[in-house]
């Protein structure tokens, strides 16, 4: 009778579960804010092509577009930021336009959910601006994110 | 021993990825690691869904809002809408805060970049509703709100904010200085 009980409470657990809200941990996190749809779809290109200042305008047109903001942690992983230093407005929000492309260092509670990394940022504890320099290597990306003054 | 197995097997379950293709008409975008996706959802705002907060009007716009499974209770990440103009999907989700409807569109996985349970929005409908809305509200809402800006091209081109910080910091961001060496020498 042992394992029917344990497979009932398995499968108990396993529907409720996700419908929880997930425990949160503090972290800190260091990396680069950036345009998860295009990072994660590669609809222009490979991750080194959708980050720093070769994508940066496109990063601020998807911020403002209300596509949500990630950072790009040192360890390679993406959080998915949730809320910054107060401001809940990830749908398109002032605060997180004004760090696109930005390294930072976050500091918060991290929440884990079906194979995602969500961040709820306490407090921006450093913002050295863009410090990923790949304009020369890849150009704008997409190209067009540059007017060409030739036409 | 089987009987655990079968337990066991079951936890994971929900690592595994699914197959929700059945009566998709998404249209194919060309993304890595796209596969159509049409399922049965509760509309939540995600900040709700990971930490408890939840307000009654899933943020009132300000969040970004989420898709709860029925199907595996999975929490999906809606990060785009139908549109190829740079716009998120939360904006079209919103009219449906805590409802239960069905949504089509693109999932994308790829575990090269980490991408799991990723969402493009293509079309929505309530459960009692025959026809599909199509998830394509944003630019019509961001003229709405900018009418001094909307009707000169792409909306991305004409933004207020958008258009500050490129003013402020350059396409590149970084400076005006960079940018005008950078556009002399590359175009």
């Amino acid at each position: 009778m042992r394992y029917p009980t344990l497979l009932a409470t398995g499968l108990a657990l396993t529907a409720v579960a996700p419908a929880l809200a997930a425990d949160g941990e503090r972290i800190q996190v260091t990396g680069e804010v950036i345009d998860t749809w295009c990072y994660f779809s590669g609809v222009m290109g490979g991750p080194d092509a959708v980050t720093g200042s070769a994508h940066h305008t496109c990063a601020l047109w998807c911020s403002a577009g209300g596509i949500p903001v990630g950072l790009l942690g040192e360890d390679g992983q993406v959080y998915m930021v949730l809320k910054i230093a107060g401001d809940e407005h990830s749908n398109g929000g002032d605060t997180q336009l004004a760090l696109a492309s930005h390294e930072v260092k976050a500091d918060g509670m991290l929440y884990r959910r079906d194979g995602i990394n969500y961040l709820v940022v306490a407090e921006v504890v450093s913002d050295e601006g863009i410090t990923h320099l790949n304009h020369e290597d890849f150009g704008p990306v997409p190209g067009f994110a540059i007017p060409d003054p030739n036409e | 021993m089987k009987a655990l197995a079968a337990l066991l097997s079951l936890l994971a379950a929900p690592a595994l990825a699914q197959d929700f293709s059945e009566g998709s008409e998404a249209k194919a975008w060309n993304l890595q690691g796209e596969a159509p996706a049409r399922f049965e959802a509760r509309v939540t705002d995600m900040l709700c869904a990971v930490t408890g907060d939840c307000p009654a009007d899933c943020g009132g716009g300000a969040r970004q809002l989420g898709l709860e499974r029925s199907a595996d209770g999975v929490l999906v990440y809606p990060m785009k809408n139908g549109q190829p103009v740079f716009a998120g999907a939360s904006v079209d989700l919103q009219p449906y805060c805590n409802e239960t409807v069905e949504v089509d569109g693109l999932l994308i996985t790829n575990a090269e970049n980490g991408a799991r349970n990723v969402y493009m929005v293509q079309r929505i409908r309530r459960m009692d509703e025959t026809d599909w809305t199509p998830a394509t509200r944003w630019t019509e809402v961001w003229a709405e709100e900018h009418p001094e800006a909307a009707g000169a091209g792409p909306w991305f081109r004409s933004d207020p904010r958008v258009k500050a910080a490129i003013e402020k910091d350059g396409y590149l961001g970084l400076g005006p200085e960079t940018d005008a060496a950078f556009i002399a020498e590359w175009f």
